[in-house]
This record gives structure tokens, sequence and C-alpha cells, in this order.
């Protein structure tokens, strides 16, 4: 027997003696006395231990013993897989290469190049989400890797990023709820080589519009639906050969109609806008536009309401790859830019300004990818894209501001890109739909 | 016909490289890599060539540690059919990478071996004549222009004096220069489609090379920043201020 267990032993046979005598229940001390007891016996036991306890030097050329790092797949892992990389830098090779040296004249002239956007076609944005048995390339939800892509784009310029990415929201939604019969007509012309230029159509010119309660009707009419409203801000819509329009059934349930741009009763309003002006925004005119049951995109409540969603989370993502854009012109810039003999960025109100852009871009892309991730894991994802919309509006508007700010002067001026980054980052608090990821 | 591409895994044209602070070389961890810009230029020629008709395979082979595959994914995804990886985790000099090629190119009996002129990392540029010279067939260095004409290829160099036209045997080794071609961008489907294109696994073992070391890097340093500049008011002070330095 060991001096410990002697110890604790003795220690115990004392500890049991003072707590079965009976004499502690006449005079009420039983439980003052029990806790006493405890608290002895435990810190007793304690210092029996240490007492008993040595350290040893032991000297080995050996490693030290580190937890290894778990596998990618955790919870809060966000690193994008070896694919979505690959996409990502593609995305952004392109952005970097293309679409940030056209933006300016793109800007000016109020459109987007048709080169350019054939080279984006070319890219295949839209192929990616269309299955394979469609002539796509895509196998399984990709939303995540949708983000990255819009996001990189956005980083090149959110005008053309949604000019080139306006015709994948059809194709998706055609995925997404299109019945085999409206696959099988529209998807295989989005796998082509000449791909339709196709924009969703949800957003109305309404105070304070709710995606909702939409104002435009879609009125059964026999074997018909009569459509009539007008839909807003509708990327590319005069060069574009279909719509997914948004309209309010007779009962109020918002629902989703394939419109081809042939249809009586449509027409077309340029509606030029603070930024965004590279995508051609205009307002569709519906005028008792009647299209066949067949058109309608999906009987299933939920898919209005998910088409909304993953609208919010590439607006987010939007607004995620331009606030990094303008993060990244800034950094260089408070270093260089000198005042008072020394960089700007030396001065504690622009580094905590440059600070609080990082961390509230950080904040919007890591609730993006969230919501994105639940997407595409099939789950529940309308609040995160909730939380990533009012992130997109406040946070990307505000980086859009504090990046004119911290530019002074130069901020306002065309010579450089911010002051067009500012408006673009306002459509994400404004627009709803435009784009699907 | 067979066409072998080398490709290397690099620190990104556009990081700004920084040297280790113990000077044993620069900081690779944490920092982009993407494929050698002269080696796209190669992946994109030999799927020009394909596109023609002269070229009806392209395998892509790279000689690295297991991130490397990721740069065999991109040259898939360029067009490559399928890909070899000789797996090796240590430092590869230019005569073993040779070495270790020739014998791919040995085995998989290709009639062109296209390669970048160098990487942008190192920037040797010994590794296609290396292999040229290790099998003892024709070298065609910095081409700007190649032309397959049934077992010959016609290729047009940039030397100094302006350009040479030059026309070797195939087997041929054609190192790339950049006025070569403009890679296109991937494809973003192709980069789906690469996941599911084969890369086979090799070694130096394998393939018979024992990795040697000619030569030894002692020593890496940055270049020196350059100094503040003096501003001269006037003619004659500048002049002065030359004769000062001994410049006139």
């Amino acid at each position: 027997m060991s001096v410990v267990d002697r110890f604790t032993g003795i220690g115990l046979r004392w500890v049991n003696q003072i707590a079965g005598a009976p004499i502690l229940d006449r005079l009420g001390l039983r439980r003052p006395t029990e806790q006493a007891l405890y608290h002895g016996t435990r810190i007793g036991f304690r210092s029996a231990a240490a007492a008993a306890r040595g350290f040893k030097r032991v000297q080995t050329l050996g490693q030290p013993a580190r937890p290894s790092s778990p596998s990618t797949s955790g919870l809060f892992d966000l690193t994008p897989s070896e694919d979505q990389q690959m996409l990502q830098d593609a995305a952004r090779r392109f952005a970097d290469e293309a679409l940030r040296p056209a933006a300016a004249a793109a800007d000016a002239a109020g459109a987007a190049d048709a080169t350019l956007l054939e080279g984006a076609a070319e890219l295949g944005l839209g192929v990616l989400n269309i299955p394979e048995s469609l002539g796509g390339a895509g196998s399984e939800r990709s939303a995540v890797a949708n983000a990255l892509v819009a996001e990189a784009l956005a980083y090149g310029d959110m005008a053309l990023a949604v000019a080139a990415l306006a015709p994948s929201a059809v194709s998706n939604a055609l995925v997404l709820w299109g019945d085999a019969t409206q696959q099988a007509s529209y998807l295989p012309a989005f796998v082509n080589e000449h791909a339709p230029m196709a924009a969703l159509a949800l957003h109305e010119p309404q105070v304070l519009f709710d995606p909702f309660a939409l104002q435009t009707q879609a009125r059964r009419d026999g074997a018909d639906y009569v459509l009539s409203g007008v839909k807003s801000l509708v990327p590319r819509a005069a060069a574009a050969e279909l719509f997914v329009v948004a309209a309010a059934l007779d009962d109020g349930e918002p629902a989703l109609f394939i419109v081809e741009s042939s249809e009586a009763g449509l027409s077309i309003e340029a509606e030029p806008a603070m930024g965004l002006r590279a995508a051609e925004t205009a307002r569709l005119h519906l005028d008792a536009l009647r299209v066949p049951a067949s058109a309608r995109l999906t009987h299933d409540a939920a898919a209005y309401r998910d088409a909304v969603a993953l609208s919010r989370v590439a607006w987010a993502a939007l607004a995620s790859g331009t606030a990094q854009a303008a993060l990244d012109y800034l950094i260089p810039y408070v270093n260089e830019r000198t005042a008072f003999g020394e960089p700007i960025s030396h001065r504690q109100s622009v580094a905590f300004a440059v600070a609080d852009i990082s961390i509230e871009l950080s904040g919007l892309r890591l609730t993006m990818l969230r919501a994105a991730s639940r997407a595409e894991r099939g789950v529940d994802f309308l609040r995160e894209a909730a939380l990533a919309r009012r992130l997109a509006a406040d946070k990307g508007a505000r980086i859009g501001s504090e990046a004119v700010q911290l530019l002074g002067g130069h901020g306002f001026v065309k010579e450089h890109p911010v002051e067009r980054w500012y408006r673009d980052l306002r459509a994400a608090g404004v627009v709803e739909g435009m784009l699907l990821i | 016909m067979k066409a072998l591409v080398s490709v290397k895994r690099v620190v990104d044209y556009n990081v700004r490289v920084q040297v280790k602070s113990d000077g044993s070389g620069v900081v690779t961890d944490g920092v982009k890599h993407s494929m050698n810009p002269f080696d796209e230029i190669a992946m994109e020629e030999a799927v020009r060539l394909k596109e023609k008709g002269k070229v009806t395979e392209i395998v892509a082979v790279t000689i690295g540690g297991a991130k490397n595959e990721e740069t065999l994914r991109t040259a898939l995804a360029f067009g490559a059919d399928r890909a070899i990886h000789v797996k090796e985790e240590g430092e590869v000099q230019p005569l073993t990478a040779a070495k270790a090629l020739a014998a791919v190119l040995k085995k998989e009996d290709a009639k062109l071996f296209i390669c970048g002129k160098q990487a942008i990392d190192d920037d040797a540029n010994q590794t296609g004549q290396m292999v040229a010279a290790l099998l003892d067939i024709a070298q065609a260095t910095f081409a700007s222009k190649v032309e397959i004409e049934g077992d010959k290829a016609k290729v047009t160099r940039e030397v100094d004096a302006g350009l040479e036209t030059i026309e070797v045997d195939l087997p041929a080794v054609v190192t790339t220069d950049l006025r070569l071609n403009e890679p296109r961008y991937l494809k973003l489907p192709d980069i789906m489609k690469a996941k599911k294109k084969p890369i086979d696994a090799t070694s130096f073992g394998d393939l018979g090379v024992t990795p040697g070391a000619g030569f030894k890097v002692t020593k890496t340093t940055p270049p020196p920043t350059r100094s503040k500049g003096v501003m001269v008011k006037t003619v004659d002070e500048l002049v002065s201020a030359l004769k000062g330095k001994g410049l006139l």
C-alpha cells in the first residue's frame, strides 16, 4: 500500500465516522458539517496526491506532441474546395484582365461591349448550373461556386458582372423550378455557344417595394394567364430574348412566369440608374400580356421564396466582390498618398476607417457564404440570405461611401474607379432580383 | 501525334515576392501559386495544334508535391487529355527535372515536347534544352510560331537580331516564348470536366531517376532598395552635383 493510499484510507475512515454520527442530526449540524467535510477532504486528497507527485526532467530528441488540424469539412470551414477555387480563380482572372479595364468606358457609355459579353458567355458562366443530361456541366447544386464566381466578377466590375450573369438567372430558375418540358424547350439554347440574352424581372417601381406583395398581376383567364404591370431595373432587357417575370396570382400569391420577348403586350423602356450603368437597366411594361398556363414556372409556393433569397445572396456576393475591390484599391492609396509629410495611413482616422471596412466586409462575406452554403446543401437559408442582404445593403453602401471619402478629391472624380464602385454598391440595397446564384 | 507538355507550379506572377529573413530562399507558404505563364503558353499552343488536327493527344506532366495536382487540373481544364504527376516533395534542380521529363517523354513516345522557355521562379532556362540533349533529339527554343508539317516542325524563334525560322525533325523539344500566343481564359465547364480526366502518379524511382544536386543556393537576398533622389533647381546645380559625384 502506497503512502497516498494509506493516507486517504485513514482520512476516509475518519470522515465516515464523523458523517455517520447521529449527534449531527440532533444538533441540526448535518448540512454545515457535511459541507465542511466535503471541502476538507477534497483539499486533503489534492494535497496528498501532489505530495506524492514528482516531475521528472526527461530529455528526448523526438517531436513535441501537438493536436493535428482536423479535416476541412468542419462547421465553420469556408475554405473553397479545389474546384471552387479554380472556378473562382478563372472568373477572377477574367475580371482582372477583361472586365476591370473595360469598366470605365462601359459605365460612361451606359452599355456593355458586345465582344466583352461574348467573352463572358464563352467562359460558360451559365453552363455550370445546367445538368449534364441537358448538355451542361453541372452535376450538383453549386450555390457556393456561383457566389464565388459572382463575387470574383464583381471584383472586376459590378455592372458588367450583372450584365454577364443576367442570363444565368433565367437558366438557373429553369434548372431549379422548370418542369421537364420547360427545361427541354429552353435550356439547350443556353448551352449553345451563342446563348440567348435573358433576364429575371422581379423588381417593381413601387414605394417600399416588397417582393412578396407584387403589384404586377397574373390573372387566370381560361387556359391562359394575363400579365399586367411594370417591372423595373431589368438588366439588359432591350437585348433579352427571354424573361422570367414575377407576378401575383388572383389570390395574391407570387409566381414566376416564362415570357418570351416576342410576346404581344411587352414593351421595354430604358431606365438608366445611378449605378449598374453598363448593365443597361430597363423597365418592362406588361400590357395584358397573354401566356399559356404552361409558362408558369412552378406551382410550389416555396420556389418563389427561394428565388428571392437566392437573388439576395447573389447581391451580397456582388457587393462583397466590389467592396473587396475598393479595399484593395484603398490600402496602397492610403499608404502612398502623403499629407503633412507622411502617408495618410499614419493618421488614425484613416487607418481605423480602412480597418472598419475590412471588418465589415469580412462579416458580409462570411454571412453571404454561409447562406450560399446552406442553399447548396438544401437546408433552410432564408434567414441567412436576409442577413446577408441587410449587410450588403448597409455595409456595402457604407464601404463605398467610406472609400470615396478616404480618397478625398480623388474619390469624387472619374479618374479613379472608386466613385463608380460607390454608385454600384448602392444598388445592393435597392434592387431585388436580377440574379440567381 | 501525341504532345507532351510540362507544367510547373510557381509563385503567381502578381505576388510581390519576399525573401525569407534567414536568406534561405523566398517565402512560398501561404502565397498564391499558379501555373508558370510560359507553360500556359505551351499548353495553349498544344491545344491550338490539337484544334488544327496536328496533335491528337495532349499529355500534361508536372514534377512536385501534392499541391502540384492543382496545376495539372488547370492543364486538364486547358485541354490536356490526361496528366502525369511525378511525385517529389523535395527540391528539384533543372537536370533532375530534365532527366525525369526525358524518361516520361520516352515512355509516352510523344513526338512533340512543349514547355515554357523558363519558369518564372528560378528563371533557369535549362530544362527544355537538357531534355533534348539527354534524348539526343532536336530542339527549337524561344518559339514565337510553331507549324507542324508531316514529321517536321517549322519553328520561328526570337533571337537577338530578329526572327529566325528553323526546321526540326520530330520528335523535338519546343520551348515557348512570350509572343507565341495569348492563352485563353479557362472555361468554367472545362474546369468541372477536368475533374473526370485521369492523373497518373509516378515517381523518380519508377522513372529510374536519381535526384541530384548539381548546385547549391547559398544565399538569397532582395534587390537593393533605391535610395532617395535629390531635387535640384537649376542646370548649374545639376552640373555641379554631377561633378561632385565624379560623373562629369
